[in-house]
């Protein structure tokens, strides 16, 4: 019996069955009306000894009002049915596929059923079964709209005993609601694997994947939002599930606090976009021979994996593309100011030329590669460019890129000491050795990487999720492809004709060059600025002099002693300034990416503007000044009311990472235009905006119709 | 309307469940909200004492039904001599101070009802359901999220009460456990946009 309190709160806010017992019955009185009514159905009505036979409750809901499945979700209580038929057996419960219902802000899911719904089970007659035969259903359940109303609804049917006799009603409200029930896979020519893809330890963490293949091995598709409804399940605090359109959905979720004491399963209901619905209950294990790894640190894999070669392809084509992006810029002219020069020497020297620094830039991507699997093996989360998030590597780059200059200017050779009589051409040649092209190829990459060309993030962001043979073989093929354009000079003869004949101007153009140099000495200096802060840049100022001071004793006295000497203090030097502490980030005016400001923003039915942008990235710069901040792409924000978001990783940020690699990247720039309509598809905007690209993707997210799968809530 | 609105639900869930709010054993959200008669209160101020905090909707069937069995006010009374504060809060958007204070003043319970109309707190807390039961300890880190016990149908004459045994635990410098319990009740009822 219910204790006394729940009996007086239950009959307070209920009409609980008529006097009389009656198949049907309403409650849950909201404003004077009932807001569900009940009703006891079966497919008999005479019931047979020893037969078998099917009961269940319908229940109709007024419109709005919605009852719940039995994992209710994160809030409402499941709809509860126990039966007394004197001496029949009903078995357990069966439950149609619910339907997902969302708290109008979005932040609470339940599982439960709009209009109507047949909760049923099968029943066997013992064979003494007593005529006649009273069924009594109590059925307590908590209806919702806004407000919530408890109800226990006490149905009773009177069934005749003897040869069976159908009910038609009965049977075809029983009959359609079995249709609704998920179907166990095998039933349904399909196969269910769960796997596990990362450790599963309490309180943190996890993911997996739940595939959905036909028998015959082909992928079933499912419903896009929403396919899977899991149970309640032990140890499991959340589990979110993604389709990605091939049958396969992507598990994350977190594992309770408290440790399980059973190990983790995956319990629940995959819609199929084909209609009707499939269970799944199966262990959440790691597969033998996959290694774990914490999902914390771990980037999600892209969504879509295209094959190895036409990754490559990309990202030879994305190396090409690179030598025209402003970073490598300068080392471009310097290496066309040397190919000037050596184009109109003999072709063995051209080539040793050409393969210098095609070598140069091999070497310092493979060791970037290199580095890359490094830090991802310790755990780290790594992308394209990662290395100017450290204030010490920029500010030795920046003191390479100085001593580059310097040397261009004439403040010192590399050469032997000459002795005064050398021809300008000879002193040419000797900047030029091939040993000088290693430089350019390593420089040239060192260089490159804070930038991005289109199609280089797509191939390397698929490098960064794969293993190690393809990191390295997609780095190789960025190199190729940075190197390419000198490769093809020494390959067609014909071009190589076009180039200026060298003459006096080379020497001008030199220094040029070295100037245009200290030019990205300074892009350096506010990069390191803005990790370090002022007082960071003083020290690099100050370690920058010494370098310059060290060059200049080198190049006026040309001694061994010296060149030590210089060395020595350099050391010194750096080991006296080279002292960084990072700087917190400083977000005044923009407002700040995070995953939770987007779903916010999307909430408001606006659409958002991502902009992953580093301060170190200059792709990403140029395209905020001459694209973002451009007057038709404002006025385009203001009248889409977009919000636009800034995710700023010019500093380590693993959330960042994480959505980058969730789109296939692995480093900024990366633009998301986000719809209200498809909050869960967010357009991809290319690495190098246009006016026209920003502004036609923020009037298609406004005017993107919704597509949805199952989950329109019962309103 | 109903299909984009559905539409942009969907997704927002997508996107802001990977990252949940408060986490257990992690320091909990701080806040600083008026309660039902204007009186501030920040998580800050009570640092050195257990803070319970109860998110509550008068017209919830599951909060009348606690508050109809004074499950709360005896949770709180078997906790006399300990330094515990119960703060209970109200999200519900449609809320009000005058509505707390009449609630109270029918009840007769002694903690304050801080107003969150916003639903700001109630989310960064991730509150679900009403009654929905958080519990800091002295230092301000989360130790206990979920339901007040294990009885959502009100059905047991001697239910687990899951504050008493996090009080319990945190007082005798025991772990909590369970540390996490499936909430019940209403769900919340934050405004569109907060």
């Amino acid at each position: 019996m219910l204790p006394t309190v729940l009996a007086a709160w239950l009959l307070s806010l209920t009409v609980a069955s008529a006097p009389a017992p009656t198949p049907t019955a309403s409650g849950a009185l909201s404003e004077g009306k009932p807001r569900v009514r009940a009703t006891l159905v079966s497919d008999v009505t005479q019931v047979e000894p020893g037969g078998t036979f099917r009961l269940g409750v319908q229940l109709q809901m007024a419109r709005g009002w919605y009852v719940y499945w039995r994992n209710p979700g994160e809030a409402g209580l499941a709809t509860e049915v126990v039966w007394d038929v004197p001496r029949v057996t009903v078995g357990p419960l069966s439950w149609p596929a619910p339907e997902v219902h969302r708290s109008p802000d979005g932040s609470i899911t339940s599982y439960g059923y709009g209009g109507e719904v047949v909760l049923f089970a099968s029943a066997r007659a013992q064979p003494d079964v007593k005529a006649p035969l009273t069924v009594v259903a109590t059925t307590e359940l908590l209806v919702c709209e806004v407000q919530c109303i408890p109800a226990r609804l006490e149905l009773t049917r009177v069934l005749g005993v003897g040869p069976r006799q159908g009910d038609a009603a009965g049977s075809a409200a029983l009959d359609a609601s079995a249709h609704r029930v998920p179907r166990p896979p095998a039933t349904a020519g399909l196969r269910v694997t769960v796997r596990r893809t990362t450790s599963f330890v309490p309180g943190q963490p996890f993911e997996g994947e739940l595939t959905v293949e036909r028998t015959d091995g082909s992928p079933e598709p499912l419903v896009r939002a929403d396919a899977f409804v899991p149970e309640r399940l032990p140890g499991i605090l959340t589990v979110l599930a993604i389709p990605d359109g091939n049958g396969r959905l992507r598990l994350w979720g977190k594992a309770t606090p408290d440790p399980s004491t059973t190990p983790p399963r995956i319990a629940g209901v995959v819609a199929l976009a084909s209609g009707g619905a499939v269970e799944v209950s199966a262990p959440f294990e790691l597969p033998p021979g996959l290694a774990p790894h914490s999902a914390a640190t771990q980037p999600p894999r892209p969504e879509r994996t295209p094959g190895l070669p036409w990754m490559l392809l990309l990202a030879f084509l994305g190396g090409v593309l690179l030598n025209a992006m402003p970073c490598v810029f300068p080392v471009l002219a310097l290496k066309a100011y040397g190919f000037a020069r050596t184009v109109h020497a003999d072709n063995g020297s051209v080539r040793a030329h050409a393969l210098a620094y095609t070598g140069g830039i091999l070497a310092s991507l493979l060791a970037l590669a290199g580095a890359v699997l490094a830090l991802r093996a310790a755990g780290h989360a790594v992308g394209w460019g990662f290395q100017f998030q450290e204030p010490l590597f920029v500010a030795v780059l920046c003191g390479v890129v100085l001593l580059f200059a310097l040397n261009l200017l004439g403040v010192f050779e590399l050469t032997p000491p000459s002795h005064g009589t050398e021809s300008l051409v000879a002193a040419v040649d000797h900047t030029h050795g091939p040993l000088r092209s290693v430089g350019e190829g390593v420089l040239a990459v060192v260089l490159a990487t804070p930038c991005s060309a289109p199609l280089l993030g797509t191939a390397v962001g698929f490098a960064f999720a794969a293993s190690a043979p393809v990191v390295l073989a997609v780095f190789a093929a960025v190199g190729l492809g940075l190197a390419a354009p000198f490769c093809a000079l020494v390959l067609v003869p014909g071009l190589r004709t076009r180039l200026p004949r060298p003459g006096a101007w080379m020497e001008r153009g030199k220094q040029l060059l070295g100037f245009a140099l200290l030019g990205t000495g300074v892009w350096l200096v506010g990069i390191l600025g803005s990790l370090a802060g002022v007082d960071g840049m003083v020290r690099l100022l100050a370690f920058l002099v010494v370098v310059a001071l060290a060059a200049w004793s080198w190049g006026a006295w040309r001694r061994s002693p010296v060149l030590v000497g210089g060395l020595v203090l350099v050391l010194v030097a750096g080991w006296g300034t080279l002292r960084f502490t990072t700087a917190p980030a400083a977000m005044a005016g923009r407002e700040a990416w995070s995953d939770e400001a987007v779903a916010r923003i999307l909430a408001q039915g606006r659409p958002v503007l991502v902009d992953f942008t580093a301060d170190w990235c200059l792709s990403c710069k140029f395209n905020e000044r001459t694209v973002l901040a451009a007057e038709q792409v404002q006025s385009a924000l203001a009248r889409t009311r977009t919000q636009l978001l800034v995710a700023d990783w010019t500093r380590r940020d693993p959330a960042i990472a994480r959505r980058l690699a969730a789109h296939g990247r692995a480093g900024v720039p990366m633009y998301l235009v986000y719809s209200p309509a498809r909050p869960d598809q967010p357009e991809v905007l290319p690495e190098l905006l246009t006016l026209d690209t920003v502004v036609s993707a923020l009037e298609r997210a406004v005017a993107a119709p919704g597509e949805l799968g199952l989950s329109s809530p019962p309103r | 309307m109903t299909l984009l609105r559905s539409a942009v639900l969907c997704a927002t869930l997508l996107l802001s469940a990977p990252a949940l709010a408060a986490e257990v054993g992690q320091p909990a959200p701080a806040f600083d909200l008026k309660d039902e008669v204007g009186v501030s209160h920040a998580l800050d101020q009570y640092r050195g004492k257990i803070v319970i905090l109860e998110w509550t909707n008068p017209e919830c069937p599951f909060v009348q039904r606690h508050y109809g069995g004074k499950t709360m006010q005896r949770t709180l009374a078997s906790f006399a001599g300990k330094k515990v504060v119960w703060l209970a809060v109200d999200s519900t958007s449609h809320n009000t101070p005058a509505k707390s204070k009449a609630w109270k003043a029918e009840q007769g319970f002694p903690y304050p009802v801080l107003q969150d109309q916003s639903g700001e707190v109630g989310q960064a807390y991730g509150a679900k359901t009403t009654p929905h039961m958080f519990i800091i300890d002295e230092k301000g880190v989360l130790r206990y999220a979920g339901g007040i016990d294990d009885d959502p149908r009100g059905r047991s004459a001697t239910p687990t009460n899951y504050v008493e045994k996090a009080v319990n635990a945190l007082v005798t410098g025991k772990a909590v456990s369970p540390s996490t319990s499936d909430p019940y009740g209403c769900s919340v009822k934050y405004g569109k946009s907060s």
